[in-house]
């Protein structure tokens, strides 16, 4: 009973203390509510930042509780969040809570309050709600500043499609605000008379660089923006992971796009799987390594997570690990027991596992291209024949291997080279022949073609050739030509032979090749055909032969103007009688010849066809030169006997004659043709490509004509050249020539003639002293009027008479139209008899000069009218007046002379003393030598020489 | 102080550089000695002119480049965005003696060449792809360097001044966005406006 007190008593303290201790903690539910809360803004994130603490618990006391919050906005009635924070709380430990608001913070008031609970299981009876704390209020509006208007959020980072949401703030209640976007104005909702709120929903990315927002004013200068950054964060793509020897996994993938100004360098990739539970943060953007466990896990699932400044992504990869195997190339890759036609390729492979197989892929190259593939599975080690090679090619193996239970990618290539061997020649070369007959001998020039690299089976060292005499069949030759040679010369007597020629390489000797050659050259003569080439070559084509032919060849020059020709050669069959010849070495305009050989059964080529013929004609690249001759009036002959028709680039099939005249009609046998200068002319056409002449005939005397000839060929007619001049000669220019050509030759006879007797013509045509009586004056005298007159003797004369000569005044004639006029004799001194004779005295007269004074003054002698008065005669005769009235006169001449009158008179003078001039007797006795003088002619003025002014000359005067 | 980290610091070194440089220099050194890193020009006036007159004919371009690359709504609400409106940027008289207009200049220079470091700063992040603008404002600030360095030779050698009290304008580090695109707009825009006073006044 006493134990059981003592336990009473014991418990009911326990259960005091207890008490007491309940009621220490709980015994004031208030003071568990949240105290000092303090509220901040985070502008940046638009966050609203919570701090509070409980200090009402017991020292290290720990309890799970509840905090109920609350957020208004604008006015405390208007909640807008209320979430519970539930938390572990230690004494006086600060707690913190943060809340994002989707509208920015500076756009309106918030206020903020909590209360808590006890949600401890240890005190369930404790779980009730304290008291609210007071409304903490945020106001940021009230610390912007006093600018006019605001806008918000700066610099949000959005993503892509997201919504957003801005406002304005504007201090004056009168401006009315406009905000855009892009250019494009945006619709808000007014939030209270300050503030806007606009909502943008599913934002688009424009630009790295940010989207411009911006607000302003109807009235003033204001605008206010913002710059709205949007980003896009795709998630990685070709996410893939592999092995290569199943210790490692190599994860791969391709980021996706990141654009975003603000957001570049917040990438970060992170490898999650799920099966182990392991983790790694990926160092680089596209790859990543992850150790294979141990533990022989099969199941792999991969989670990658990208994860940028605003959100993350994440791509899932679930595989076994042995199907995504990727071998590593074989090594130990060989090729041996390499023969001309088979070699042995082996390898090894690494293993992946012990029962593992892989499957190896070979591919033999040859010449570039893939000749061989075959497939082999393979443990460890692999081995492959290689088979139907040819010998002495280079060919190229490789490998490459991939699981072969479970397909995932095949490993790199690894690849060997190698040779095979040689073999000897397969077949005989091809081999011909040309023959020469030379001071007796028979020279043989004997050509091979080169085997081909499958023919030749490797390196051709040599030529044998071997030469059998048909006549003497045991006389055997054996020549030994080097290679690279493809011929040789051979000098033989006229015997025929059978030549053998093979080639040799390191391993053996080809087939032979046999020809023979026949003591007679066998050259007849063959008609040389036409044939026309194409594009594709030359088609020729030749007779079958009636007797046993063996085959046939065709020979042609690919360079005929060539002397080493280039001679080609083909070998045909039996039964073919046509084929096409071509090769890349036919130029156009090139003439080629092509002969056709049968070949007997001895192997002797015989000569059947030729064939000429140009793969393309072409005009002819020039022109005859053309002589012309026989040129007559009405035709000429033009002939060009030294053009080389057969070096022209194509057939010449004839010629044009081309002739140009002023006729406009052309002759018969001719047409009208237009040249390239637009000139017409007439055009003659000689078909015969034979003919070398040809006469113009049909042509006009003394025309001119231009002629120019020029070959044509199937193509066209030869370059336009010059045009030769030609002028037929008149119809009687021969006859001209007949007359003209003597009457020049005797004239110059004369001229030399006279030349050379000069002085005897001088004296008898015009001697310096002429003789009176063979003047022409005299001889017209007499023959007209007064025939008995002659010349005076000194002794006819009467001293004592004037000869008066009648002439009628104010007739002016002409020399030959002057009648003669009677001369009239005043005799001074009484006669004896009257003198009907011819007068005494004779005078000379120059007729050539002044009509007037010829005129006035038919002769020397002074015509003295009846009617002259004494005074002036009086002056004749004074011969002392004679120079002064000369002076006079000439002073006058010089002086006075009217413009109108400058023509002078010359007269030719007589000598005076005149005959009968009584005056001048006493002191000038006439003297016989006087009379027939002349005197050097004078010019005076016309006046002097007019009358009635009569002036003598005295003899003073002519002696100049 | 971060406008000296900014931009003025780097300009102040480079042009007040010496033998033994590497300790903070003063922005103006009260017992600055009146010496020269180099022999100044022979010519310096004309040379002074030849670089005004240079960013006088570049500046428009630069503004250009400038507000265009901004986007909307800076190349049509020029005014209103991109107007002068610099309150404290230094003045200048023109009409003043040659002493007094080579240290205005020298402050308008510096506040400039500042404000410039700023504004590439700001580009090369706010549009790294506007490769023209960032090449006209380096060439700019080239030419500024080199004028300030002319013009305190000029004071150097003929005044005998070893050091002119500067000015710089608001860092724009710490703005937003769109006001660092705003600030750089008014600057050039006064810049513009100013260097064609100032070229004149040459």
């Amino acid at each position: 009973m006493a134990l059981f007190s003592a336990f009473q008593t014991t418990f009911l303290l326990a259960l005091l203390s207890l008490k007491t201790y309940q009621s220490e903690v709980l015994s004031e539910p208030l003071s568990l509510a949240p105290e000092s809360l303090e509220v901040s803004i985070d502008s940046a994130r638009q966050c609203l930042h919570l701090k509070w603490s409980v200090h009402n618990l017991a020292y290290h006391q720990e309890l799970k509780m509840v905090f109920q919050i609350e957020i208004s906005r604008i006015k405390t009635s208007n909640v807008i969040w209320v979430e519970n924070y539930s938390t572990t709380v230690k004494r006086n430990q600060v707690l913190r809570w943060s809340w994002e608001s989707k509208l920015p913070l500076e756009c309106a008031k918030h206020s903020v309050r909590m209360r808590g609970a006890v949600d401890d299981a240890q005190v369930p009876e404790l779980r009730f709600w304290s008291n609210w704390t007071s409304w903490e209020e945020v106001d940021v509006q009230s610390s912007l500043g006093h600018d006019p208007l605001f806008v918000f959020p700066k610099d949000k980072l959005v993503e892509e499609g997201s919504n957003v949401t801005i406002c304005y703030v504007s201090r004056s209640h009168q401006n009315n605000i406009s905000c855009y976007l892009e250019g494009v104005r945006m619709h808000g909702e007014q939030l209270d008379p300050n503030v806007c709120v606009f909502h943008l929903k599913n934002v688009p990315f424009i630009r790295e660089t940010g989207t411009n927002i911006y607000c302003k004013a109807d009235q003033g200068d204001v605008i206010k923006g913002i710059v709205l950054f949007v980003s896009i964060f795709e998630e990685p793509k070709d996410f893939s992971c592999e092995t290569r020897d199943l210790k490692t996994l190599n994860c791969t993938w391709a980021p996706g796009s990141d654009a975003g100004l603000l957001t570049q360098l917040s990438q970060s990739y992170t490898l999650f799987e799920s099966f182990s539970g392991k983790k790694t943060l990926c160092k680089y953007k596209s790859w990543c390594n992850w150790q294979v466990s141990p533990d022989s896990q099969e199941m792999y699932n991969f989670t990658l997570t990208a994860e940028n400044y605003l959100r993350k992504r994440s791509v899932h990869l679930l595989f076994n690990l042995t199907h995504r195997v990727h071998p590593m190339a074989p090594f130990n890759v060989f090729v041996k027991n390499v023969s001309a036609t088979n070699a042995t390729m082996t390898w090894k492979v690494h293993s992946i596992g012990n029962y593992s197989t892989l499957l190896c892929q070979i591919e033999l190259y040859g010449e570039g291209k893939v000749i061989q593939k075959q497939n082999v599975s393979v443990k460890v080690n692999g081995k492959h024949l290689m088979k139907k090679l040819e010998p002495s090619t280079e060919y190229a193996a490789q490998v490459r291997c991939a699981n072969a239970n479970h397909f995932w990618k095949w490993s790199e290539w690894t690849r060997r080279n190698f040779t095979t061997a040689e073999a000897a020649p397969s077949e005989a070369p091809d081999v011909w022949r040309n023959v020469k007959s030379v001071q007796g001998h028979c020279v043989v020039t004997l050509f091979w073609k080169p085997l081909s690299k499958l023919q030749a089976n490797g390196k051709i060292l040599f030529y044998n050739v071997v030469l059998e005499n048909l006549d003497r069949p045991s006389t055997l030759k054996l020549l030994s030509i080097p290679a690279p040679a493809n011929g040789t010369e051979l000098t033989l007597d006229r015997c025929s032979y059978q030549i053998h020629v093979t080639a040799n390489n390191s391993v053996g000797t080809s087939p032979a090749s046999v020809i023979a050659v026949s003591g007679d050259p066998g050259n007849k003569e063959v008609e040389e055909e036409r044939v026309k080439g194409t594009e594709d070559g030359f088609c020729l084509s030749w007779k079958p032969q009636p007797g046993d032919v063996t085959g046939y060849v065709v020979e042609w020059c690919e360079r005929p103007g060539d002397p080493l020709c280039d001679l080609q050669w083909k070998n045909l069959g039996p039964n073919t009688t046509s084929t096409v010849v071509s090769s890349d070495a036919f130029r156009p305009g090139v003439r080629y010849n092509f002969r056709i050989y049968g070949i007997s059964t001895e192997r002797i080529p015989y000569l059947l066809e030729k064939k000429t013929g140009y793969s393309q004609e072409l005009v002819p690249s020039d022109n005859p030169q053309v002589l012309m001759s026989n040129l007559t009036s009405y035709s000429f002959t033009l002939s060009w006997k030294d053009y080389a028709a057969e070096s022209q680039p194509g057939f010449v099939q004839g010629y044009s004659l081309y002739l140009k005249s002023k006729a406009a009609r052309c002759l018969p046998g001719s047409e009208k043709a237009v040249l390239s200068d637009d000139s017409i002319c007439c055009k003659y056409k000689i078909d015969n490509p034979k003919q070398k002449t040809f006469v113009v005939e049909n042509l006009q005397p003394a025309s001119f004509y231009e002629f120019f000839l020029t070959p044509y060929t199937s193509v066209g007619e030869g370059p336009q050249g010059a045009f030769t001049k030609v002028t037929t000669p008149d119809e009687y220019s021969h006859i001209l020539i007949r007359i003209i050509l003597p009457m020049i030759f005797s004239i110059l006879l004369i001229m030399i003639l006279c030349y050379l007797k000069s002085q005897w013509m001088k004296e008898k045509c015009y001697p310096d002293i002429p003789d009176p009586y063979k003047s022409s004056v005299l001889s017209l005298i007499k023959s007209k009027e007064n025939p008995r007159l002659t010349i005076m003797n000194v002794k006819d004369c009467i001293p004592d008479a004037i000869e008066v000569i009648n002439k009628q005044e104010g007739t002016r004639k002409s020399l030959t139209e002057t009648e003669p006029t009677k001369p009239t004799y005043l005799y001074l001194l009484p006669t004896e008899k009257s003198h009907s004779g011819p007068g005494p005295c004779i005078c000379f007269e120059n007729f050539t000069y002044n009509q007037a004074a010829s005129d006035s003054v038919s002769c020397g002698h002074v015509p003295v009218t009846p009617k002259a008065q004494p005074s002036q005669l009086g002056l004749l005769t004074s011969s002392e007046n004679v120079p002064k009235a000369l002076g006079k006169n000439y002073v006058n001449s010089l002086g006075e002379i009217p413009a109108g009158e400058t023509n002078l008179n010359y007269v030719s003078q007589l000598a005076s003393p005149m005959c009968g001039d009584k005056s001048s007797l006493p002191t000038n006795p006439p003297e016989p030598a006087l009379c027939s003088e002349y005197k050097t002619q004078m010019a005076i003025p016309m006046g002097l020489a007019s009358p009635p002014s009569i002036t003598l000359l005295d003899e003073g005067e002519h002696d100049h | 102080m971060k406008v000296l980290a900014a931009g003025v610091v780097p300009l102040l070194l480079v042009l007040h550089w010496k033998h033994g440089a590497g300790s903070p220099l003063p922005i103006t050194p009260v017992n600055a000695t009146c010496a020269t890193r180099h022999p100044c020009h022979s010519n310096l006036m004309n040379q002074i002119r030849n670089q005004l007159a240079q960013l006088n004919g570049s500046a428009n371009a630069l503004f250009i480049l400038y507000y265009t690359a901004q986007g909307e709504p800076f190349p049509n609400n020029l005014d209103k965005l991109c107007g002068p409106n610099v309150t404290d940027f230094p003045p200048f008289h023109a009409n003043g003696t040659e002493k007094t207009r080579l240290v205005e200049l020298y402050r308008i220079i510096a506040y400039l060449g500042a404000s410039l470091g700023n504004i590439t700063r700001d580009q090369k992040v706010l549009n790294p792809n506007a490769l023209s603008l960032h090449s006209k404002l380096n060439a700019t600030a080239d030419i500024m360097r080199g004028l300030l360095s002319n013009v305190l030779c000029r004071l150097c050698n003929k005044y005998h001044m070893a050091h002119v009290d500067v000015a710089y304008g608001p860092d724009t580090s710490g703005k937003d966005v769109f006001q660092k695109k705003k600030l750089g707009c008014q600057l050039l825009g006064k810049y513009k406006q100013v260097i064609a006073v100032v070229a004149q006044a040459f």
